[in-house]
């Protein structure tokens, strides 16, 4: 298999990965689509460089995660804020509106985490252990452990405060 | 809304996106939209040079034809003309042709069949093109000596001696040259669109 093959395979087994980095870090539908083409670009870039050292999924969350926080710095410096409704949170029409809505508060309550939160509880929602966190992050162990626990910390009062 | 709560939404939208592959694909034809159209950026480049400099030996013929003051002569820088003229365009419209081609919005089947059909036509161009140039020998050298040195070169059989097999050697290197590119950049744009039929 080329090496454009294999890459177009692992990015279509994994776009539901992008898709909803994407979503968290964006917050319109251009930028959205902007970033997403962005991620698979650096993917390409560095696809040379991943040698099965780590697993392919550490590999894209590191190289997504780093692309949409990168994006999102250079933003925020002409930043134009724009409501949750207008990212684009579904691929087709098959949710039904009540799991839309839901998954609406969702994406707000991710939303109002900071730049790292927002990637932390991501990896946090995507199952992975305090580790694998930490090798995509570039942090300690015992600091994931730490911000993971402030950040539901924060979700808890939120909820009190409503 | 809890974490847990937030994890169940989370699953359930993963398992829906699992099922989804639009956004991929869409991309996907797009970056293989670009790739292919780059395929022929170098080549387009280098043959617009080549048609500016043809061009501009077409309008120096055409400002000296008076200067062509045998049957011969004129015959011959008129169809160094033409040549100079036509062969540019011809090739530079079916590059074009081949570059502009829509795989985002048209089906492969349809990308492939007009892809194969210009491909071959401008493969068939080319070899039209190599014949025609080595006629194009035999015409350019001596109007461009009644041009500029007003000599007329089918009087003087001496030159043709040397300059006929220098020129035999140099076009037959030349076009292999030039035909071996066409040949490999048309096949590697082929297989950027094979792809999508993976």
């Amino acid at each position: 298999m080329g090496k454009e093959e294999s890459f177009t395979r692992i990015i279509k087994e994994n776009e539901g990965l992008i898709f909803k980095i994407t979503t968290i870090y964006t917050e319109n539908g251009q930028d959205q689509k902007d970033l997403y083409q962005e991620i698979v670009y650096q993917l390409w870039k560095s696809y040379d460089s991943f040698r099965n050292e780590s697993k392919i999924s550490t590999w894209m969350y590191r190289i997504a995660l780093n692309t949409a926080i990168g994006q999102l710095k250079k933003s925020k410096k002409h930043s134009n804020k724009t409501g949750i409704d207008q990212v684009v949170l579904r691929q087709t029409e098959s949710y039904d509106t009540e799991f839309e809505n839901r998954l609406k508060m969702v994406y707000e309550q991710i939303h109002q985490l900071n730049i790292l939160e927002k990637g932390l509880i991501l990896l946090l929602l995507e199952g992975k252990k305090y580790e694998e966190i930490a090798e995509i992050t570039g942090l300690s162990e015992t600091n994931v452990g730490t911000r993971i626990s402030r950040i539901k910390q924060k979700l808890k009062s939120r909820i009190l405060k409503k | 809304m809890d974490l847990e709560e937030i994890q169940t939404v989370w699953s359930e939208m993963t398992d829906q996106l699992e099922k989804q592959k639009k956004l991929t694909t869409e991309l996907i034809m797009k970056m293989t939209q670009e790739r292919y159209r780059t395929k022929f950026d170098k080549i387009t480049f280098y043959e617009t040079i080549g048609a500016v400099v043809c061009f501009v030996m077409a309008l120096y013929l055409l400002v000296n034809i008076n200067k062509l003051d045998t049957w011969y002569l004129m015959a011959c820088g008129i169809f160094t003309i033409a040549l100079l003229l036509i062969l540019p365009v011809i090739t530079l419209r079916l590059l074009g042709k081949i570059q502009q081609m829509n795989i985002v919005k048209n089906s492969f089947k349809e990308t492939i069949v007009s892809y194969t059909k210009t491909k071959n036509q401008l493969l068939l161009m080319q070899r039209v093109g190599i014949y025609l140039s080595f006629v194009l020998m035999f015409t350019c050298l001596p109007v461009f000596s009644k041009i500029m040195n007003n000599k007329d070169l089918f009087l003087q059989g001496k030159i043709w001696l040397t300059y006929i097999p220098v020129m035999v050697i140099f076009l037959l290197l030349f076009t292999r040259w030039g035909y071996k590119c066409y040949k490999n950049i048309t096949n590697s744009a082929e297989n950027i669109l094979k792809e999508l039929e993976t």
